[in-house]
């Protein structure tokens, strides 16, 4: 079995895996990194999402041997010393998560949506890049609001 | 209200774990030595299995079992159970057929379950199901729950595939209203079918325990207990005392993780014949066959009208479709969780209703968010509206002149409305919408080539299903309880464990809130516990919006002893009389003196006990409860939607959404709008997206996420969301129930938006753009006389 | 629910001869898109084994062929039915045709039924209508070949 070797997390982690091993399965399994979740299996509810050299991408849908050598963020490497990264703390303020099962996914997503568009998100745009994230619970409302906050604060946070 | 107390809007307990990472669903669980299951499923609809051949399968690397319908009859592993009884109109009861865990002799739809691999990978697994090969003698199938009976007979129990032919109501004094009144609207209602689709898709870790021949079920359930329950009563896998459930945290249930489904109890039976932990995790598309359905009911329905515009009588005749089998609560949800609320918010003097529940080829029907009342609401408010347009009155104004006005109201279908004030959640709405100047936006609209509309919804529900004995003359297999217990450590903090289950609610924080409230103590240093049989005795679980009125009553009541245990360790403390012990913020005083014990004083010495005998009090603080309402709860609300269609292409667009609610109290208004929100959201979804469609063979051809039309953000607006309040008097809470309220009103806000706009009365669910547009070609090009 | 499809191929061949290679295993086995083996159990009876894919699911059918309503020279039924274990199963069959032409040739014209179950139902019933053209296409275009293998250079 090939060897594949990434940093995930800010570790360097290196594994044999099968080579149809995807990159969700590499996480979950092998790293034992559960945040990162399967929703479906035709890349449809972004539950899966995780960072892949600061982009989004869909864990499911990837390889474990093609991002051989990339930095890849999980949900659990958001939060840096012990502080809550400022999108997880507006979906809590803001209440946009019921069962926390598309949690992970709507926030990496969220992210890196300031990333690529801006600190100041209009709900249009917040509503149109969602679109590879779905929520059964909460009808996005709240999601919305959270990410809007959210990305206000990640240009609070970033000054500060 | 203190700042963590009954009616704050505290951010919940919950979320740290969840915006972490940190949740353990059950697919994040694994149990050491853990192997796979794999289930083969039929491809098709209605077929004989003429042979099973497992050898190839069996003898694959890895593989650990290969078990069929044939080993689970060997090991008389007991079929799968409706529980609720439905008698037909002639007094014969509902025809329940076999349903084995895993197909025994023919299947009966596509998904139906006919093989399970058991290996060390998953993948092993995978690879070994494609090895075992089926013999089957296809038969026709019939998937149209309207051309169930003339079709193919699909249990031996079941002529004409009718489970029961079930009425409520007294059809001849319904009929003499019909003959006397002014005015019938009538209507021909398809409610679609719809795949609940929660974002964790079900899964299952079963483990047998030799050295004590015990089970443990880490499952996806929303009733931890009932599944226990049904696995030993009636499948036979344990005795109940040697079968552990565990429901650790659960993504999202909405009606389709109450039922007790095959493939945990294969999991759990595989696990005994490997002598390993198995795990089952189910994929997205296999979800779409193997999880109940929601809805799917074909309906003719009529209401009469007298010259002012009063109803003076309901018709109603609904074909339910409960799919292959019937699941676990299936026969309720088209009956006694629908019918019973076609009264609405309306003094309806005769209501009649028919309901036929049939087999079909298709994967099991059973609750899905609101059950049976989204239904009946979609009836009783299409025709309203329609009504009103018929006979040219305002909507809301022919709303208005048949809202029930005094309770106690007796319907004449079972319910006993208990509180409510309809006039007033509409009032508010119509302001909050800006309902007077709808014709100006119209006229906007316009102007630019839209066609604008406006629906209303003023729905009822009813919650809480209970009390037990009302319930169990209808049918119930079960009680509709709740069960809770208090328990006070020595340091003062509480443990909260509870029957009903938490999958999204929140009731890690609004539980803590009533305790906390309550006791005065921080809510930091409440926990709730709740989804394991072995710490939690007996419970019901959650669904049918009833954790807050039954299950936190049941808290209410426990927390009353609690505080009366207390009061008899803070008098010994204290050295005075019980009686002239007060509970106060947090502090017991006998009253008249400055003389207080701190709650956590009091706590300490419950268990030290070094102030009373043993013979004078029990040391400990301890408390349960069992809490059984004397009702069921009416929320109820008026919904407004208002829709901008597209003429060119049909395409719907929600403008403007407005919903004023009447929960009752509200322990957490933050958590109960997002509840709406949600519900919101699953309607919108039925009414404009969602559609499991099955072609004429009983293939499922909206299986994936990539057919199946679940909402998106872009596919949704912001909602206004306000409530009134109407104490409930049914339980010592005043509150009613949130969690389907969306779910309930939606549908028939969005049609009749919908409606409004094109001119066109006959557009179906889902109203996809290709639906409205022929609406809409329909109205331009009348046709022409033959 | 079946999909059917109808087309038409001119052959310059006479027509005994088309039907020659109808009735010839070889032929058919090299005509069947994705097929690996076809063994003869009767005249009209054949055992086999074919790979396809229809949108997302890639499946080896292993199943039955028959010839039926023979008419020589005027034309058959082929039908086909096959298991692709988890993704499914699909079965179908086209009456053939053969006219005598006018250049001396033969138009084959055909009628397609087809149908899919299982996982090839749920994940390929948007897709199915145009792989069973192509797979169609492709058979009666190979046969076309191998009749006029002249074309072929």
């Amino acid at each position: 079995m090939p060897t594949v070797s990434m940093t995930v997390n800010g570790k360097p982690v290196s594994a044999e895996v099968e080579p149809r091993t995807l990159l969700v399965q590499f996480l979950r399994e092998h790293l034992r990194l559960t945040g990162t979740h399967v929703g479906c299996d035709t890349s449809q509810c972004g539950a899966c999402v995780v960072h892949v050299d600061g982009v989004a991408m869909k864990s499911c849908t990837t390889f474990a041997w093609q991002v051989e050598g990339c930095h890849v963020t999980t949900i659990e490497g958001l939060a840096k010393d012990g502080k809550l990264h400022p999108m997880q703390e507006a979906f809590r303020e803001h209440h946009g998560l019921q069962c926390g099962f598309c949690t992970p996914g709507m926030i990496m997503a969220a992210v890196e949506m300031v990333y690529r568009k801006g600190h100041d998100l209009d709900e249009k745009t917040i509503r149109e890049e969602l679109d590879g994230n779905l929520c059964r619970c909460t009808g996005y409302h709240n999601i919305v609001k959270a990410i809007h906050a959210g990305a206000r604060a990640m240009r609070d946070s970033a000054g500060a | 209200m203190t700042g963590t107390g009954i009616g704050a809007a505290v951010r919940r307990k919950e979320d740290l774990r969840f915006i972490t990472g940190r949740g353990h669903y059950t697919d994040d669980i694994s149990r050491p030595g853990q192997a796979y299951a794999c289930f083969l499923r039929s491809p098709h609809a209605h077929a004989r299995i003429r042979s099973i051949d497992t050898s190839a399968a069996a003898n694959l690397p890895g593989v650990l079992a290969v078990l069929t319908g044939a080993e689970l009859q060997a090991d008389k592993i007991g079929n799968l159970i409706c529980g609720w009884m439905i008698h037909s109109k002639d007094g014969s009861p509902m025809k329940m057929a076999p349903h084995p865990a895993l197909a025994v002799g023919k299947v009966c739809y596509v998904g139906d379950p006919v093989a399970v691999v058991v290996a060390e990978t998953l993948p092993q697994a995978k690879d070994a199901a494609e090895k075992i090969v089926v013999d089957y003698e296809v038969l026709p199938a019939v998937a149209d729950p309207a051309k169930a009976k003339e079709g193919p007979q699909i249990h031996e129990v079941a002529p004409r595939n009718t489970i029961y032919e079930w009425a409520l109501g007294d059809k001849a004094a319904t009929d003499a209203a019909f003959a006397s009144a002014r005015h019938v609207t009538r209507l021909d209602i398809v409610n679609n079918r719809l795949a609940p689709n929660a974002l964790e898709p079900r899964a299952a870790i079963g483990e047998y325990d030799a050295g004590s021949d015990s089970f443990t079920l880490w499952n996806t359930t929303q009733n931890p207990h009932v599944a226990r329950l049904v696995i030993s009563a009636f499948v036979g896998l344990a005795p109940e005392h040697k079968l552990r459930v565990i429901a650790p945290d659960v993504g999202g249930g909405f009606g389709s993780k109450i039922f007790i489904y095959p493939e945990e109890v294969v999991a759990l039976w595989a696990s005994k014949r490997v002598g390993r932990p198995v795990k089952w995790t189910c994929d997205r598309s296999e979800a779409f066959l193997a999880d109940a359905h929601g809805r799917d009911h074909v309906t003719h329905a009529e209401m009469a009208f007298d010259d002012k515009g009063k109803i003076v009588g309901l018709r109603v005749h609904t074909i339910a479709n409960l799919g292959a089998y019937m699941s676990t609560f299936s026969s309720s949800i088209p009956t006694y969780l629908y019918a019973t609320l076609l009264s609405g918010q309306y003094a309806i003097p005769h209501i009649y209703c028919e309901v036929d529940a049939v087999y079909t080829n298709t994967v099991p029907v059973d609750a899905y968010r609101g059950a049976g009342r989204p239904e009946a609401t979609f009836v009783v408010e299409r025709l309203v509206e329609v009504g009103a347009r018929e006979l040219g009155i305002d909507p809301p104004e022919l709303r208005r002149r048949n809202f029930i006005k005094s309770f106690p109201h007796q319907t004449p279908v079972i319910m006993t409305y208990d509180a409510g004030d309809y006039e007033a959640s509409l009032r508010k709405a119509l302001e909050i919408a800006d309902y007077k100047n709808f014709p100006k936006r119209k006229r906007e609209s316009a102007r630019r080539g839209k066609l604008r509309g406006i629906g209303f919804s003023t729905y009822i529900e009813a919650c809480g299903i209970a009390p037990s004995q009302a319930v169990g003359s209808l049918g119930a297999g079960v009680g509709l309880w709740e069960s809770a217990e208090v328990r006070v450590n020595p340091t003062g903090s509480v443990e909260v464990l509870t029957g009903s289950h938490s999958h999204g609610q929140g009731h890690e924080t609004t539980f803590a809130q009533l305790v906390s409230d309550r006791l005065g103590i921080p809510i930091e240093n409440v926990s709730v516990i709740h989804g394991d049989t072995d710490k939690v005795q007996f419970g019901m679980g959650t669904y049918g919006s009833r954790s807050g009125a039954v299950g936190m009553s049941a808290i209410a009541k426990a927390l009353d002893k609690v505080e009366a245990k207390a009061k008899k360790v803070a008098s010994h403390l204290l050295e005075a009389a019980e009686g002239d012990i007060e509970f106060k913020d947090g502090k017991f005083i006998v009253s008249g003196t400055d003389k207080s014990a701190t709650w956590a004083d009091v706590a300490l010495h419950a268990y030290i006990a070094h102030k009373f005998s043993g013979q004078e009090l029990e040391p400990g603080l301890k408390e349960g409860a069992f809490y059984d309402p004397t009702n069921f709860t009416f929320p109820a609300g008026c919904h407004i939607c208002e829709v901008e269609v597209d003429p060119d292409t049909g395409e719907v667009t929600i403008v403007g959404w407005t919903a004023v609610d009447d929960f009752g109290v509200v322990i957490n208004p933050m958590i109960v709008e997002g509840q709406v929100h949600g519900g919101i959201a699953q309607g919108v979804g039925q009414a404009l997206l969602e559609h499991a469609v099955y072609n004429s063979d009983g293939q499922l051809v909206t299986g994936s996420l990539m057919d199946y039309a679940m909402p998106r953000a872009g596919n949704l607006p912001s909602y206004k969301v306000d409530m009134t309040v109407t104490r409930c008097p049914s339980n010592p809470l005043g509150v009613k129930g949130c969690g389907e309220a969306g779910a309930i009103a939606a549908p028939a806000a969005v049609i009749n938006a919908v409606t409004d706009a094109v001119g066109v009365e006959d557009i179906p669910m889902p109203a996809t753009p290709q639906a409205v547009w022929s609406a809409i070609r329909s109205r331009a090009q009348p046709r022409q006389a033959a | 629910m079946a999909m059917t499809m109808n087309g038409e191929v001119r052959l310059q061949a006479p027509r005994e001869e088309v039907w020659t290679k109808l009735n010839d295993p070889e032929v058919l086995k090299s005509c069947i898109p994705g097929c690996e083996s076809l063994d003869k159990k009767s005249d009209t009876e054949f055992e086999a084994v074919a790979t396809n894919k229809i949108g997302p699911v890639k499946a080896r059918f292993k199943g039955r062929v028959t010839l039926s309503d023979l008419d020589p020279p005027n034309g058959y039924k082929i039908s086909g039915q096959g298991d692709g274990g988890v993704a499914g199963f699909a079965k179908g069959g086209a009456t053939v045709t053969l006219t005598p032409a006018e250049d001396g040739g033969t138009v084959l014209s055909y009628a397609v039924e087809a149908q899919i179950g299982g996982k090839l139902a749920q994940l390929g019933q948007r897709l199915v209508n145009g792989a069973a053209k192509k797979l169609a296409d492709q058979f009666f275009e190979k046969f076309a070949a191998a009749v006029n293998p002249k074309e072929q250079a």
